[in-house]
């Protein structure tokens, strides 16, 4: 350490100097403007700021319209800030990169290449040699549970099986991040169900950051470490919940148990009152 | 073994054009012109013309120009489409360009582009080119603006530039798109290429269609007309072919049948 941390610098970060060394993104006061039309501006997003410790899951949870995903975007370079700035290990975020990987809700796959054509997609294109990537993309495709399916094409799989290979994609080229926009938000209840398992599984094994946009309240307790609760118009930060609950979880053994059971009723109650103060609909 | 279906599939088309060609019969027999020759007649005459040496380099000579014109439209239209549908700035400089050539007959240009460059190759191959970039640039175009955002968000997290997004992305995501452009683009070749030889009349297959009709040699009109039509026919199977090959990724699976069969 250097020996001069002065005052003024301290004050010119305060949500920096505050965190813990372990912190891997900051989201330091950023506010989102979308011009709606000619003279009308929507404030999408308004001083939110935010530290994600390395290894956690952290949910972000709000109406539609709150803003949550754009938040998400920011960190991942795709948005830039009206103002404010994200940081990735204390480096400003300008543009897109490998060390954040997204997953979309529209899983967003390259429909020309085959399940293993994708997943060989990241490592190749980070110039891993083809025989290498392959094996690793294999090993992947099986641990998603997706093994035989190595030659189809998108179109023949269907909507849980593309965001297993969604998936399976970005962690081929290893991410520190995981950036998840509502992934399962497009299906079905019983394979969200299954797919919501298999991601705990997977990411109980190595613990990689996430950051995981939901509006599903039992989603966001089932996986998360943390629960950062959004309110709409302008996007704000309402609460930081921290989900104190043993890990691995199972789900049924959650489902019955009554700290569970309390966090989301907690939080479904939050949201109904803001509801009731907020927008008239 | 065929099944039943797979035998009428194949059929349809030949019975197809047999009844054409017996209606042709029927028809030139009950008229009893002499500007309208059987189809027998037409068809005889076809060997004659394809025996023809100097029939043939003219045919030749004229599938030449066509693939040259088709190729370099092509290969400059794609790029031009793809640009187009993902800047905005080249959409809007090129959008209004092409709406002003876009509905004029390019055979129209003709008589201009043979006053700069003369009656020959060139002048042709140019209209032929002129012909096919159209539809190929409008078809890149929309498909390139259709591809999903976080398809080349996906893309840049994973390290490919800007350049290697369109290459690599845009380009295949909207293949699909892009060669149905260039299967109209094809039919306009041919098109363009039979026009190009009736204005400016030194060579080709159009040239020999219309030196016939000068000298009142009907049958050769028509065996033309075949030959031209069987060129347009073959050349468009092959294409599909490739086409299907191609984009064998994002047709669909099943063939939905029709209720009325």
């Amino acid at each position: 350490m250097k020996v001069v941390p002065s005052r003024s610098s301290e004050w010119v970060r305060p949500v920096t100097s505050q965190q813990p060394a372990s912190a891997i993104i900051e989201i330091d006061r950023v506010s989102q403007v979308f011009q709606t039309s000619a003279r009308k501006d929507h404030l999408a997003l308004s001083e939110i700021s935010l530290t994600i410790e390395e290894g956690a899951f952290v949910s972000i949870l709000g109406p539609s319209g709150c803003g949550k995903s754009t938040l998400l975007y920011i960190v991942g370079g795709f948005v830039s800030p009206t103002s404010g700035a994200a940081r990735m290990k204390g480096q400003r975020i300008t543009g897109p990169g490998p060390d954040r990987g997204p997953v979309f809700q529209e899983f967003a796959l390259f429909p020309w290449k085959t399940v293993l054509g994708n997943v060989m997609y990241g490592p190749r294109q980070q110039g891993v040699r083809a025989h290498e990537a392959e094996t690793q993309s294999r090993a992947l495709i099986e641990m998603v549970g997706l093994r035989g399916y190595e030659s189809f094409y998108p179109k023949e799989l269907s909507g849980g099986m593309k965001q297993r290979v969604a998936l399976a994609r970005t962690l081929a080229y290893h991410p520190e991040v995981l950036l998840m926009d509502e992934p399962f938000g497009a299906l079905d209840a019983h394979t969200r169900t299954r797919l919501q398992n298999d991601l705990l599984n997977i990411w109980e094994r190595d613990r990689k950051t996430v950051l995981f946009v939901t509006h599903s309240v039992d989603e966001a307790v089932f996986l998360s470490d943390k629960v950062v609760m959004m309110s709409k118009s302008p996007g704000r930060i309402r609460e930081v919940i921290d989900i104190d609950l043993q890990r691995p979880r199972r789900r049924n053994e959650l489902l019955l148990d009554p700290r569970y059971q309390k966090y989301v009723v907690d939080i479904e109650r939050m949201f109904d009152e803001s509801d009731e103060v907020g927008s008239p609909s | 073994m065929i099944s039943q279906a797979a035998m009428a599939k194949r059929a349809a088309p030949v019975l197809a054009c047999v009844g054409l060609l017996a209606i042709w019969q029927f028809a030139s027999l009950g008229l009893e012109s002499d500007s309208f020759p059987t189809a027998i007649e037409a068809i005889r005459a076809i060997p004659d013309i394809l025996g023809d040496k100097e029939s043939l380099i003219n045919i030749l000579a004229s599938l030449r120009r066509m693939a040259i014109g088709f190729g370099i439209a092509v290969l400059l239209s794609i790029p031009l489409g793809l640009l187009m549908g993902r800047s905005r700035a080249v959409a809007a400089f090129f959008n209004p360009l092409l709406m002003i050539i876009y509905p004029v007959p390019k055979a129209a240009l003709m008589p201009i582009i043979m006053l700069w460059l003369g009656v020959g190759d060139i002048t042709k191959t140019l209209v032929i080119f002129l012909g096919v970039s159209l539809p190929v640039i409008y078809h890149s175009f929309e498909g390139a603006k259709a591809v999903e955002e976080k398809m080349l968000w996906s893309g840049a997290a994973m390290g490919l530039s800007p350049l290697q997004r369109l290459v690599r992305i845009v380009l295949p995501a909207a293949l699909p798109e892009i060669l149905t452009g260039c299967r109209t683009g094809l039919v306009l070749a041919l098109i363009t290429m039979i026009t190009s030889e009736m204005i400016a009349r030194q060579s080709g297959a159009g040239n020999i269609l219309f030196n016939a009709l000068d000298m009142g040699q009907y049958d050769t009109v028509y065996a033309m007309i075949i030959i031209v039509g069987a060129m347009g026919i073959c050349l468009d199977a092959v294409f599909e072919r490739v086409r299907a090959r191609l984009v064998r990724w994002s047709e669909p699976q099943f063939d939905m049948p029709l209720s009325f069969s």
